[in-house]
């Protein structure tokens, strides 16, 4: 019973969508370190009692400023970025398609011929059309599902439908594609690149963001606001009177 | 853009993008951020110069071992936890492999953030550390063990007066200084060059 509940949470499309988004992972990641890091500190009996209250707090302090700072300029930057640089690469790659079938060709799998990304505005289509991939086709379909109006509306208004009817002929074919196709069709697996790029930029952003802008611009604003809240100075204080061993844990 | 040769280092970032787009497993982000926090963290301690060279290769030393640990923890949770597990819950509820590993493979990670890792580095960091700082040690007094001059007769080429504290030696008229300086100035003739 419990085990079936666990599967059914965990095979749940938005769990399956949130878990594919770069942003997401590395989100719930820093906020888990936020959590653990400091309980753990605080856990250390080594250690006398006002110095692992002060680790915790300045941990968790540190990891919340670094998540804000992270969630506040990364994203946003490189996934316009990444989408940017992806539509140009996948235009190149879709001139080789004797490449692509080679790297898309599995034993089940025909392989892809194409995966230009032209036809989107930006990057907020192309997600919403690697998460339609994930919903079945029936959902799809089905009018009273929120999440696929959504996705439908978000398809609808970030696509060139002057480029689609170009494409695939006209805006009806497309969609009916979209509506159909399974998730391993060449239809959404052309898209791939394109959402793997994106994805690709959120890495090399997580990366920049969390272990070179974060911890730089936290620690400006760390010591501010330990002193702010006199935890500095009473640390300080504490220390003086008596030396203590500090847990260094990063 | 023609369609001339695709150059290869595009291929691969095309190849790479292709399976990311297809699953993009949480292991790849968080071992990047593992990897380049283990290489960034020491070299901005290490570039600190307001802090002492000491601390500063101690408190270096302390991060990369503390991302190695968290990068090592990542992959073993992921290669070792997420097949079997996976493989047994598709075969007790029959639900679809791929969503249930996606699944498992970011419960992993997880997992390892908030406790493994830490548990991980309150057991190892402090008897690694301890085990360095001995080592390190050891290997410092052998070192000055080789630099002591005691029972050594050095050859002294200048008098000792030299060396002496020039706040300690008496002065006046009949100090012992004087009078040996005087002494000698009168068998020399008074031809001694000062600082010659």
């Amino acid at each position: 019973m419990i085990t079936n509940t666990f599967v059914h949470l965990i095979s749940k499309n938005g769990f399956q969508n949130l878990i594919q988004n770069t942003t997401a992972q590395v989100s719930i990641e820093t906020g888990l370190k936020a959590v653990g890091r400091p309980a753990f500190t605080l856990a250390d009996t080594h250690v006398d009692k006002e110095t692992r209250k002060y680790s915790a707090f300045k941990e968790l302090l540190y990891q919340l400023l670094c998540l804000g700072i992270y969630l506040a300029v990364i994203p946003v930057t490189f996934k316009k970025g990444g989408f940017a640089v992806f539509k140009k690469l996948c235009n190149k790659v879709s001139q080789h398609p004797e490449f692509l079938k080679s790297i898309t060709k599995t034993d089940k799998l025909q392989g892809i011929e194409k995966c230009s990304i032209d036809i989107f505005k930006n990057e907020k289509a192309l997600v919403a059309i690697h998460k339609m991939s994930h919903l079945s086709a029936a959902k799809r379909q089905d009018k009273a599902n929120d999440l696929a109006q959504k996705l439908l509306k978000t398809i609808e208004e970030n696509t060139n439908w002057e480029l689609v009817k170009k494409e695939y002929g006209s805006k009806e074919k497309f969609m009916e594609n979209m509506l159909n196709k399974e998730r391993e069709s060449r239809f959404f697996r052309q898209f791939f690149i394109g959402k793997g790029g994106i994805e690709m930029s959120s890495i090399v952003g997580s990366v920049v963001g969390l272990t070179i802008l974060a911890p730089e611009l936290s620690h400006l604003i760390l010591h501010p606001i330990m002193k702010a809240l006199n935890l500095e100075a009473s640390h300080k204080a504490n220390s003086e009177t008596k030396p203590q061993k500090i847990n260094k844990q990063a | 853009m023609g369609a001339g040769n695709l150059n290869p280092i595009l291929k691969k970032i095309a190849k790479a993008a292709y399976n990311l787009g297809d699953h993009n497993d949480p292991l790849n982000a968080v071992l990047a951020i593992a990897i380049f926090k283990g290489i960034n963290r020491p070299l901005f301690t290490m570039m600190d110069k307001e802090s002492d060279p000491k601390t500063k290769r101690y408190a270096a030393f302390r991060e990369g071992l503390t991302e190695v640990v968290a990068a090592s923890t990542y992959i073993i949770t992921n290669k070792t936890l997420v097949k079997p597990i996976s493989k047994y819950l598709e075969k007790k509820t029959g639900g679809s492999l791929g969503k249930i590993t996606h699944g498992i493979e970011f419960l992993g990670v997880c997992l390892s953030a908030v406790f493994l890792i830490p548990l991980a580095c309150n057991l190892l960091l402090n008897p690694i550390m301890k085990g360095v700082s001995k080592l390190t040690h050891k290997k410092e007094q052998e070192t000055k063990g080789l630099d002591i001059k005691e029972n050594v007769v050095p050859t002294l080429s200048k008098p000792i007066v030299q060396h002496l504290p020039a706040t300690n030696v008496p002065k006046g008229p009949n100090s012992l200084v004087v009078v040996l300086q005087n002494k000698y100035a009168a068998n020399n003739g008074g031809n001694m060059k000062v600082g010659a």
